[in-house]
């Protein structure tokens, strides 16, 4: 039972790993956690489910448009509504943060109100064994994706002329300035990439949870327990931190109580912040005040 | 004049709410040295920023080369050739002194940055000692050192100073004037803030001092002109 509840967990942690590697691309170019981003998440999911159901569109071209339309609409929310406020408080940026999300929630309910939709069955369905495991071949393609994902951003952040550009940005915004780097458009470019990456979180997750538009709250409030967890700012931290919290949830629910399953995030935060504010590979936040 | 390399006419510029520039005149030829001399909150560092785009006039012209460049913002000046040592430096503090350096010349090209790497290892000898050692370990003035080696990373055609030795202990106040020796010795030009008149006067071709947003006075440097005059004229 517990390499079934360990295989289960990873996977389950894979899928709010993919959610807080979004995330962390988004606060490493601008320190701002995006409060809104499981509604990215959803409205990714909902216009793959709009294109694929109503429209009738083949699955890969809807995921593709999807990606490219969030990741376009990442770009204005910072150019029309976070740039503008950039040199304020940071509350400011949060709370904006918040309100797109919620905007986004809203549009989806005055649409659909609270139904929960089936999303189309794009992953392969069905199960095999692994000696007394069950595996998923949907799980698989979910986990492989988030190895895939931190492996692509490691060696974009750590091992290009781009994450060089990046962490100079994370570390000194002015500084970039200082050296030439265009700071409002990079920050405008990842802005899109973190939310293009939602609506490839939001298509993975849909399968699994349904499709309805508060799907965002249970998604960002893992995504954030899992960078509490790993550490703000780092990707293997937000990688492993879902995993973990997969895991977390899986192994209290079956051995303490499945009602602790819905809080296992926010103890873990609670905990994490007491013990060590910085996460497991996370160093001294860097905070715009 | 065909040797004006920058030439500022009647900036006006400030903060939302708050202007600190009124009609602000000024010129810098190639391969002088001009310093900016005044109490704190005259404007110096405001005229700074206004030439490196980090703050946008509202009136007047800025014209670097001929060209007018006021209001372009800052990456774009930047690639006009003028570059900036800030009063805070903002470094990178988590990179190392060459990873600094290298994100100085980011928009030469490898072979150039390369080049540039050289010549600032050459002229700033104890930073390529400590070529991998992470800039926040470092001493005020051993990062003051980072900063303007990474501004002369990009090879720039006016390098700005603000404060180049603020904070720092009289040891690396001796280095800095030296380094500003040599930077004026290999025809670099330079405008720049400093609030030590002596480093200022030994390095500098001309002066301006500013007073609530105007240029009070200006003159040339070696011609008469009295520290203790200059002083009376910032604070009295």
């Amino acid at each position: 039972m517990l390499a079934q509840l360990l295989v289960s967990g990873v996977s389950q942690g894979a899928l709010y790993a993919l959610v807080a590697l979004a995330m962390t691309v988004i606060y490493r170019a601008t320190t701002v956690i995006n409060f809104g981003h499981g509604d990215l998440v959803m409205a990714g999911a909902f216009v793959v489910y709009l294109l694929v159901v109503l429209a009738g569109a083949p699955f890969l071209i809807s995921a593709l448009l999807a990606v490219v339309l969030l990741f376009a609409f990442g770009v204005a929310v910072y150019k029309g509504l976070i740039r503008p406020i950039m040199a304020g408080p940071h509350l400011a940026l949060a709370m904006m943060a918040v309100a797109v999300g919620y905007a986004l929630r809203g549009l989806a309910r005055v649409v659909w109100g609270r139904e929960v939709l089936p999303f189309p069955k794009v992953l392969p369905q069905g199960t095999f064994m692994v000696g007394p495991v069950i595996l998923a071949p949907s799980d698989l393609i979910v986990t492989g994706s988030v190895i895939a994902t931190v492996a692509i951003l490691a060696i974009v952040f750590y091992a290009t002329r781009l994450g060089k550009t990046a962490q100079a940005v994370f570390q000194s915004e002015r500084g970039a300035a200082l050296v030439g780097i265009n700071v409002s458009a990079f920050q405008g470019t990842m802005w899109g990439i973190g939310a293009a990456m939602a609506a490839l979180g939001g298509i993975l997750i849909a399968p699994v949870t349904l499709l309805y538009p508060d799907l965002a709250a249970s998604t960002l409030i893992r995504a954030f327990a899992a960078m509490t967890l790993g550490g703000f700012g780092s990707f293997l931290g937000a990688a492993v931190g879902g995993m973990l919290l997969g895991l977390s949830e899986l192994l209290v629910g079956a051995y303490i109580s499945s009602k602790l399953i819905d809080i296992t995030a926010y103890l873990i935060i609670i905990g994490v912040l007491l013990i060590r504010p910085s996460g497991l590979f996370g160093r001294q936040a860097v905070v715009r005040v | 004049m065909a040797d004006e390399l920058l030439i500022a006419e009647k900036i006006e510029a400030g903060y939302p709410g708050k202007q600190i520039l009124f009609g602000v005149d000024f010129s810098v030829r190639k391969g002088e040295v001009v310093v900016l001399l005044g109490a704190n909150g005259s404007g110096k560092s405001t005229v700074l920023n206004a030439v490196s785009g980090f703050i946008k006039p509202f009136g007047g012209r800025m014209l670097f080369n001929g060209q007018n460049i006021a209001g372009l913002p800052s990456h774009q000046i930047f690639r006009h050739g003028i570059a900036q040592v800030s009063q805070a430096r903002d470094l990178f503090p988590d990179m190392s002194v060459e990873d600094n350096l290298t994100l100085g010349a980011s928009q030469r090209g490898a072979a150039k940055a390369a080049e540039s790497r050289t010549a600032v290892y050459r002229d700033f000898p104890r930073l390529g000692e400590r070529r991998g050692q992470i800039v926040r370990t470092m001493s005020g003035g051993e990062q003051q050192m980072v900063a303007i080696a990474r501004a002369l990373m990009s090879g720039p055609l006016l390098l700005l100073l603000d404060e180049p030795s603020g904070g720092l202990a009289p040891k690396f106040v001796d280095e800095i004037a030296q380094i500003m020796a040599r930077l004026k010795q290999g025809g670099i030009t330079i405008l720049m803030v400093e609030q030590n008149i002596k480093l200022a006067f030994d390095t500098a071709d001309r002066f301006l001092v500013l007073k609530d947003g105007t240029v009070a006075e200006r003159g040339d440097v070696g011609q008469g002109v009295s520290q203790e005059e200059i002083v009376r004229t910032i604070y009295l």
